[in-house]
């Protein structure tokens, strides 16, 4: 994966569109899990929300960049 | 929430303590986290070795608010509008690289456009306009004599604003969290129970129009206010997202129910003021089971499940208990005549009443996802374009004024005082009283700036380290916050405080000690800031004017025309909503009580009674097969009620009455043949024609005592 990528002749970190890439993941978890009101098991749902965000995006990061 | 008092046997003794320090835990629960935010801010800044981390506090202290429930809906507009307010600097740099005038003038023109959507839009989406406005300016000013460097300034101050929203966002979720879902549950419990509860007590069919009228603007605030908590509860709670369609459902069914619930004592208090007590008597005698239904043995009240199946019970005893009570009656046809557009009403309300109550009980027993999909409904808004426009030449005016002056002077200080307008002009433009809120504002600010120079050379060249400057800086600081907080009592003075004191004192990473800079720029900024007071002075606002609440009035009254003309579908929901929408904006800037609310009252029922008839006999017109001659008359008589209400004066009164009055008389004629699809129509024929001649409404200035309407009750 390269480091940069070039998005209309500017060059921009390819880690901002996985970083994109995890909200969009997130936001369709989120959706799931608040369809079926699975926040009730939490305790405090917008840190499990943030927490879930950095596992995901760190995984990401982690596979692409080793 | 934090409903507990810390200290309850103070509480006991002094009930203000309590009170006081209730509030007093709120805002230090609000600085403590506005500090959070700002440290946090500060420290990720200079770690990611960003230019200036002032611009990302800035940006916190612009975004920070009490009421942060709403804070993931605000921060995706807010990065909306970053974004495109970066993208809008960019352009203009890239296409006036030369020409200053020019440039000055479209960034002049998008500043004003920003804020002309802060006005219209409200809620958390003007803050998205806000800080279009500002980013764009941050974006360009800076680089305006070095075109080249506009990219890499315009990625860094994006990565600021980023950064700032982000981290306010985060700390105002996630620390001591203030969820807005508990409040929506809550005050939609409270109103399912309040609209019962007053359902139930008009048992005796009598309700004098000051209460109907107190209780009109109750349900009114109602609606609107579950709309507006539903609209933000879906960007913090996936569960509620879930549940979105149902609740704009359950919303309109209120609105349908509580309407036909108004529509109904009218009819009623009319017949009685007519003196025709016998009719009035037995539609309240009609009533009467509904009232039994809404009101179950003590033990098990208000569950709204129960109320449902009761008020299912109850509807199918009405058909006959009214042929019942039309045999008791044998007199007039006239008088027979509204009595069954009465029953119709009655019948009408009691079903929109079942539905409601069926709703709101589904949504209390089910968590989570709910079974199948409902009808999409959207809450239409109204808005009216005169303040916006307003907005959008005051702004684009103070920052073409601030232009030729920098231009003029040559001042180096010129982009600073641009800077402090395009905030300023933004976030001021809402607010009713302008000016007084600019002088607040500017108070605060240079005691920012005032607390930030004792901070930045005495207190700051001393110390070492990020946990010196949290040190020097946290006890001048927090004082912004804390009067944030305390709102009330200091309108504004917080906001420009924290503002002014974060902006000034211009963190760094190396931190510069320029006395010059400072003070000079103390001054721009300042300047600034009395500049978009200046043009609240020349040009004042619109909001809360007599002349845009008249306006407002007139599209209030125009609503009736859009009844009768607009296409039917989902017409029902976008005009109860839009109605509301219109009423709470009007009311919230007039005196209780004072002559104009109550004409403005008068207004919003007498729009909402025959409005809502309209468009029930439009409905009915549709569907039935009626004979095309009874058609036209009724499609005049709509007709003429809209222009009626278009603009209402004597002549169109009569025109109207005649109107109704002929459809009425053709439909009793044609009904022996038509019964089936006559009957309905006839009954709201019926009671538009009361509504007409309500002497108690607004319209009863143009009411015209003709001799051929004489023998009509």
């Amino acid at each position: 994966m390269p480091r940069e990528i070039a998005l209309a002749d500017a060059l921009v970190p390819s880690i901002l569109l996985v970083y994109l890439g995890c909200l969009l993941v997130l936001w369709v978890i989120d959706t799931i899990v608040g369809r079926y009101g699975l926040y009730r098991y939490v305790w405090h749902p917008s840190l499990f929300r943030v927490a879930l965000f950095f596992c995901l995006f760190g995984a990401a990061g982690l596979l692409l960049y080793p | 929430m934090s409903a507990v008092s810390p200290d309850l046997p103070s509480k006991r003794s002094w009930p203000w303590l309590g009170e006081f320090l209730t509030g007093e835990r709120q805002a230090w629960i609000f600085v403590f986290k506005c500090l959070l935010a700002f440290y946090i801010t500060a420290w990720l800044a200079m770690v990611f070795q960003l230019e200036q981390p002032s611009t990302a506090m800035i940006t916190v202290s612009i975004v920070m608010h009490p009421h942060s429930g709403m804070v993931l809906a605000k921060s995706f507009y807010r990065a909306i509008g970053t974004v495109a307010g970066s993208l809008c600097g960019l352009l203009l740099m890239a296409a006036f690289p030369q020409q200053r005038e020019l440039f000055l003038l479209s960034l002049s023109l998008w500043v004003g456009l920003c804020a002309g959507g802060a006005v219209l839009y409200r809620n958390f989406m003007s803050y998205g306009f806000v800080l279009a406005g500002y980013t764009a300016a941050i974006v360009a000013l800076p680089a305006i004599n070095n075109p080249n460097t506009v990219f890499n300034s315009a990625v860094m101050r994006v990565s600021e604003v980023m950064l700032g929203i982000i981290v306010a966002g985060l700390v105002s979720d996630m620390v001591l969290p203030e969820r807005l879902r508990e409040v929506l549950r809550r005050s939609s419990r409270e109103h399912f129970g309040h609209f019962i509860e007053f359902a139930r007590g008009s048992l005796g069919g009598h309700i004098p129009r000051s209460e109907m009228e107190q209780a009109h603007l109750r349900f009114v605030r109602a609606a609107v206010q579950l709309e507006d908590l539903r609209s933000t509860v879906i960007f913090e709670d996936p569960e509620a997202r879930a549940r979105s369609s149902r609740l704009q459902l359950l919303n309109l069914r209120y609105m349908a129910a509580a309407t036909s619930f108004q529509s109904l004592h009218h009819l009623i208090n009319r017949l009685q003021r007519n003196n025709h007590p016998r009719t009035a008597g037995a539609l309240i005698k009609l009533y009467a089971p509904v009232g039994e239904a809404l009101s179950p043995a003590s033990s098990e009240s208000a569950q709204p499940r129960l109320l449902a199946t009761r008020l299912e019970a109850s509807e199918t005893r009405l058909p006959a208990l009214a042929a019942e009570l039309r045999d008791e009656l044998r007199q007039d046809p006239e008088l027979l005549l509204e009595f069954d557009s009465g029953a119709t009403l009655l019948r009408r309300f009691v079903n929109e009443l079942r539905d409601f109550t069926a709703l709101e009980a589904t949504l209390r027993e089910t968590q989570g996802r709910l079974q199948g999909t409902v009808e999409r409904v959207d809450f239409k808004r109204a808005n009216d374009y005169a303040s916006p426009l307003i907005a959008v030449v005051r702004t684009f005016l103070t920052m073409l004024t601030l232009s030729v002056f920098w231009l003029a002077t040559a001042w180096p200080f010129g982009p600073n005082a641009l800077l402090l307008a395009t905030i300023f002009s933004g976030l001021l433009a809402t607010s009713p009283a302008p000016l007084s809120a600019t002088a607040n504002t500017w108070i605060g600010f240079a005691l920012g700036m005032a607390a930030a120079y004792v901070v930045t050379f005495w207190l700051l060249p001393g110390s070492d380290g990020f946990i010196m400057l949290i040190l020097a800086t946290t006890p001048l600081l927090l004082i912004g916050p804390y009067l944030t907080a305390r709102n009330a009592t200091l309108p504004g003075v917080g906001a420009g405080y924290t503002l002014g004191f974060v902006y000034i004192f211009a963190l760094k990473n190396p931190m510069e000690y320029n006395p010059e800079r400072f003070i000079n720029d103390g001054i721009a900024s300042l300047f600034g800031l009395m500049m978009s007071g200046v043009a609240f002075m020349v040009i004042p606002t619109l909001i809360g004017t007599r002349w845009l609440r008249r306006r407002q009035l007139q599209q209030l009254r125009r609503q009736v025309t859009f009844a009768a003309t607009a296409p039917m579908e989902g017409l029902l929901y976008r005009f109860e909503s839009a109605n509301r929408d219109l009423f709470q904006q009007v009311v919230s800037f007039t005196q209780p009580r004072s002559e104009e609310s109550k004409e403005l009252l008068a207004w919003a029922l007498a729009v909402h009674d025959c409005g809502r008839a309209v468009l029930e006999l439009r409905q009915d017109m549709l569907h039935a097969d009626l004979p095309p001659s009874v058609l036209e008359t009724m499609h005049k008589a709509v007709l003429a009620l809209a222009q009626l209400y278009d603009e209402p004066n004597a002549e169109r009164w009569q025109q109207a009455d005649r109107a109704v009055d002929h459809a009425i008389t053709l439909t009793t004629q044609t009904l022996p043949q038509a019964r089936a699809s006559c009957q309905p129509a006839l009954a709201h024929l019926l009671q538009l024609r009361t509504a007409l001649r309500d002497d108690e409404s607004a319209l009863a200035p143009y009411i015209v005592k003709s001799p051929e309407s004489s023998h009509a009750p």
